[in-house]
């Protein structure tokens, strides 16, 4: 009978222990699958539980405070409550072998991270200083990012996901310049292009992912500068407002800057440097009581008197308008869950001329002006969610888009006898893009992660316009008719979590490329890198490609360090070939075509050594060999080895950063496909100190890049323009 | 007088452009865009002149019509000899005789190539013959404007042989692709202006940007075709002011070049 009631005893206190227990699934922030298999620790480091199939683990509710961790997952630790049920890991394993998380605002401190230590930091400056990443540059403004020395057509460049496409048919509107760094998130950096499920076609990717409107009551942040000699001026505002319940958010920024001419390292001034811009972005987002949000976006950009010293021209308006609307739909367990559903549209419009400029004593189309109009509009949808068939979880990601671009250039002579020329450089080209994409994850063990990419696309380019048509068609004596493929690309990327400190990851990305719409329907388009006027030809053959990927990271309190490599070859590498039928001294012409086959390899190290409490070094290294293996010499404006370091000092609010920026000299150089010069070697110095006031409420900067006054260029500097020399900025932050 | 000549010929015309307007409402299967260009009644018969433009020198297409009390008449025979008297003396040109059109039969058309304009040196008429259904032959003359243009041009031979060289296509040059093709005729006698087929012809586009620059653009060099006719194509790079030198080489001699300059729109 005791024993009876002893046992008794034991059930009800069983029974009371697992009524009285939380149960918790854990998600997959992107795709809201479960996770199985996640460890739940406690403050100590103990695990405590560990998820089912399902996703979902008990906990008793006197841990108030828990670490969750799961092979592909960043960690998170959480304070419970009785109101958690649903908590979302975000997606990171496969960051350390293929992507880069870049934090605009937010103070985040790994080898895989970047942060944006100078809120008056212009965008250009911010990505030329992530290893693996370079910019060509024509001036002081509007710099085109470059991966591994892929740039332009050969990488992805998008605004949250969204394609836009430049104007400009001389490239001169990036449209990284669309993105202000006060209105930056994060900067999602895929370098092996192995997401392709959602980026759609393998390239490496670079998505500005903006700020958006949080559930902060009133938030303010105003900002504002001046450099010299440059006399650059900068104000900037954002700030957040929301209902109190946080249903109703919105966020704003806005930012102005002009310019005057730059000087170089020898004091000189670099003349057309100058530019003027201002830039406005408005995020509304509704939250409905289901969870399910709704976004609304705006992005207005407009530019005037940008000055393209290596140019012929400046940029007399750029202006773009960027618009999105986005359903976020809440968790649900469904097989077949949406995420997000987005509509989005957006017009660049640009606008140069030489009027200012001395064109009759130039050696490039001397003794005329040339006004240049472009113009991009394209509509598009993405859509992603995740859906469970027989037991087996992916994502999956749809992607369409239509545009259509138009370029044309007026040749007025001096000579008032000759007759107004026009050149129709895009005439009516539309580009038609849809794809679905499909990326699985298989933990193969506890420390081994599987993931596979698949994607579908089908693109077709045309040109609406019958003169511009028939000027192919007698270029290449064929009939023309809307050029159209099918192209497939996949990946496949593997993970190995040696132990808590050493991971080490590989990648494999093959992927198809289809001419964009420069390669297939551009016309009399001036190439600045190498001097040649370039025809498109829209019986391009696909240019495929081969990339593999491996890195190796180790993580520590003290010392971390990255290590990528890669190798990537290229089939039918689409490059100009010489019209020698056509070309003079003063014009040579180049048609694209299919050149044969190019690779490119290297890789990028980064470290970073926590040497005290306040002292923290950082080092990072890069470099890529490429080789036009048809025609046996480097590819054209591939940066050489090149390094940043960086020593960081904080005591409290007070911070000093210096920076020793510096590159070998470049000597493989394309004299063949192009005309290039050896850059010589570089090293500069920069300083930043910071004063937090107030609370940190209040932030000084004072900033002095080039301190010893360099005279140089980089190797990607289109007409060797020389950079800024000995410059200082004073900077002031107000966070209300 | 005056003025009743004058009032005279706008009431033709203002009855030539009803007939035109008439004729283009009844048949919608014809893409022809007339202009009338004269017209003359003899012993009630009304001939009348169309064209796609007017008259000019270089290759001409011209569309007849013929009435007769305001009926549209298809005659036996119709016959032309187009003539420029220039007073001490008279020439013909290059021509055809009408056919009926196939693109619509309600026309007699034919070609001519205007080897000069009309005016001072001289003014142009059309003698016609009409051989009516009953065998009754009807004489006329039709006198037209010729206006001068850079589509024809001329070279001669050591042995003092001319020959005309013909702009025939494009007529309205545009940016992109357009067929490209000559016409050369050689005189025998001032009545005689037969085409020339076993020439070669050599051409070469050029655009002065001024500057002392200039480019030239993609082009195939035409060949012969037949009937004093040279086809090739011509791709223009862009809108503006362009020249097409022509070589000409006949039984082994090459002539002088020559040189058409003109311009080209954009669309």
């Amino acid at each position: 009978m005791k024993n009876l009631i002893s046992l008794v005893i034991i059930i009800l206190i069983t029974i009371s222990n697992v009524l009285g227990q939380q149960q918790i699934q854990i998600v997959d922030e992107e795709s809201q699958s479960p996770i199985p298999g996640a460890h739940i620790l406690d403050s100590t480091g103990e695990v405590i539980s560990i998820t089912d199939r399902d996703g979902t683990f008990k906990i008793e509710p006197n841990h108030q405070q828990i670490i969750i961790t799961a092979v592909g997952y960043e960690n998170r630790s959480i304070s419970l409550d009785s109101s958690v049920h649903l908590i979302a890991l975000r997606p990171a394993v496969f960051h350390q072998t293929t992507e880069l998380l870049v934090v605009g605002n937010e103070d985040r401190n790994d080898v895989r991270s970047y942060q944006n230590q100078k809120p008056i930091q212009s965008m250009d400056r911010f990505l030329e200083n992530i290893d693996g990443l370079s910019m060509t540059k024509r001036g002081a403004f509007g710099w085109e990012p470059v991966i591994r020395g892929q740039s332009d057509q050969r990488m992805n460049l998008v605004i949250d996901g969204m394609q836009v496409f430049k104007a400009c048919v001389d490239k001169m509107d990036p449209i990284t310049s669309y993105v202000e760094m006060n209105n930056l998130s994060r900067l999602k950096i895929d370098k092996s292009g192995a997401g392709v499920a959602e980026n759609g076609t393998g390239n490496s990717t670079v998505n500005l992912i903006t700020q958006k409107a949080g559930p902060e009551r009133l938030t303010m942040d105003l900002s504002s500068g001046l450099r010299l000699p440059d006399n650059l001026r900068t104000i900037q505002m954002s700030g957040n407002v929301a209902d109190k319940p946080g249903r109703n958010s919105i966020r704003f920024s806005g930012s102005y800057k002009k310019a005057d001419d730059f000087e170089a390292g020898n004091n000189q001034t670099v003349e057309n440097t100058q530019y003027e811009k201002f830039n406005l972005n408005l995020n509304y987002r509704h939250t409905f009581a289901s969870n399910h949000s709704v976004e609304l976006n705006y992005i207005t950009d407009k530019a005037y008197d940008v000055g393209y010293p290596a140019l012929l021209m400046d940029a007399t308006k750029a202006l773009a308008d960027i618009g999105q609307l986005k359903f976020n739909f809440a968790p649900t367990s469904q097989h077949f869950r949406f995420k997000s559903v987005m509509l989005y549209a957006n017009a660049i419009r640009h606008t140069m001329d030489d009027y200012e400029r001395d064109v009759a004593n130039r050696t490039v189309m001397r003794g005329m002006y040339m006004p240049m109009y472009g113009t991009t509009t394209t509509f598009g949808t993405k859509l992603a969610g995740s859906a469970t068939v027989q037991s087996h979880s992916f994502d999956w990601f749809v992607d369409g888009f239509t545009s259509e671009a138009y370029g044309d250039m007026l040749m007025q002579s001096l000579d008032s006898s000759i007759e107004d020329m026009m050149i129709y450089n895009l005439d009516e080209v539309r580009t038609n893009n849809v794809g679905i994409g499909f990326r699985h994850r298989f933990n193969l063990s506890d420390s081994v992660l599987l993931k596979i990419e698949e994607n579908l696309r089908y693109k077709s380019l045309n040109t609406l316009s019958e003169t511009h048509q028939s000027f192919f068609e007698g270029l290449y004596d064929r009939e023309l008719s809307a050029r159209q493929r099918i192209l497939p690309s996949v990946s496949g990327n593997l993970l190995w979590m040696i132990d808590d400190r050493w991971s080490t990851g590989a990648s494999v990305v093959y992927s198809e490329r289809m001419g964009n719409h420069m390669e297939l329907f551009g016309h009399y388009i001036y190439n600045y890198t190498d001097g040649y006027f370039y025809d498109g030809n829209p019986w391009l053959k696909t240019e495929r490609s081969i990339n593999t990927d491996f890195n190796i990271t180790k993580e520590s309190g003290n010392q971390s360090f990255s290590l990528s490599l890669f190798y990537k070859q290229y089939f039918n590498y689409i490059d100009g070939i010489l019209s020698d039928d056509l070309s003079n001294n003063d014009f040579r012409f180049k048609r694209y075509a299919n050149v044969g086959d190019a690779v490119l390899m290297g890789g990028e190290f980064r470290s970073i050594h926590t040497l005290s409490r306040s002292f923290r070094l950082e080092n990072r290294f890069s470099y890529t060999y490429a080789q036009n293996q048809t025609l046996d010499e480097p590819l054209p404006l591939i940066p050489p080895l090149r390094g940043f370091s960086t020593l960081h000092f904080h005591a409290g609010t007070f911070r000093v950063m210096t920076d020793l920026e510096w590159a070998a000299r470049q000597e493989r150089i394309a004299q063949i496909s192009s005309n290039e010069d050896a850059t010589n070697a570089y090293a500069v110095v920069n300083i930043s100190v910071e004063k937090g006031w107030a609370d940190d409420s209040i932030q000084t900067v004072l900033q002095m890049n080039n301190i010893t006054n360099e005279f140089y260029h980089t190797h990607t500097s289109i007409g060797n323009i020389y950079e800024a020399g000995r410059s200082m900025m004073l900077s002031v932050r107000v966070k209300i | 007088m005056r003025l009743s000549i004058s009032m005279g010929r706008m009431m033709a015309m203002a009855a030539l452009v009803l007939a035109v307007a008439s004729c283009n409402t009844n048949n919608s299967n014809s893409e022809l865009d007339l202009i009338p260009v004269n017209s003359v009644t003899v012993q009630e018969y009304t001939v009348s002149l169309f064209a796609e433009k007017e008259p000019e020198t270089g290759f001409n297409m011209l569309y007849w019509q013929i009435e007769k009390d305001g009926d549209r008449i298809e005659p036996q025979q119709f016959s032309i000899t187009p003539m420029m008297d220039m007073g001490e003396m008279m020439h013909s040109t290059p021509y055809t005789e009408p056919q009926t059109a196939e693109e619509d039969d309600r026309y007699l058309k034919n070609m001519v190539v205007f080897i000069m304009p009309g005016g001072a040196m001289g003014s142009w008429s059309v003698p016609f013959e009409i051989r009516t259904q009953d065998d009754q032959l009807i004489t006329g003359e039709l006198p037209i404007n010729v206006d001068s243009s850079w589509k024809l041009t001329s070279v001669r031979s050591e042995s003092d042989k001319i020959y005309f060289i013909t702009w025939y296509s494009p007529q309205n040059p545009v940016s992109g692709n357009n067929e490209l093709a000559f016409m050369v005729h050689t005189r025998e006698s001032m009545m005689s202006f037969p085409p020339v087929s076993d020439a070669e012809l050599l051409v070469y586009p050029y655009m002065d940007m001024g500057g002392g620059s200039g480019h030239s653009t993609d082009f195939t060099n035409p060949v012969a075709t037949g009937n004093g006719m040279y086809e090739g194509d011509i791709n223009y790079s862009m809108s503006g002011v362009w020249t097409t030198s022509v070589e000409l080489t006949v039984n082994g001699e090459t002539l002088p070049e020559v040189v058409f300059e003109y311009s080209v729109q954009a669309k």
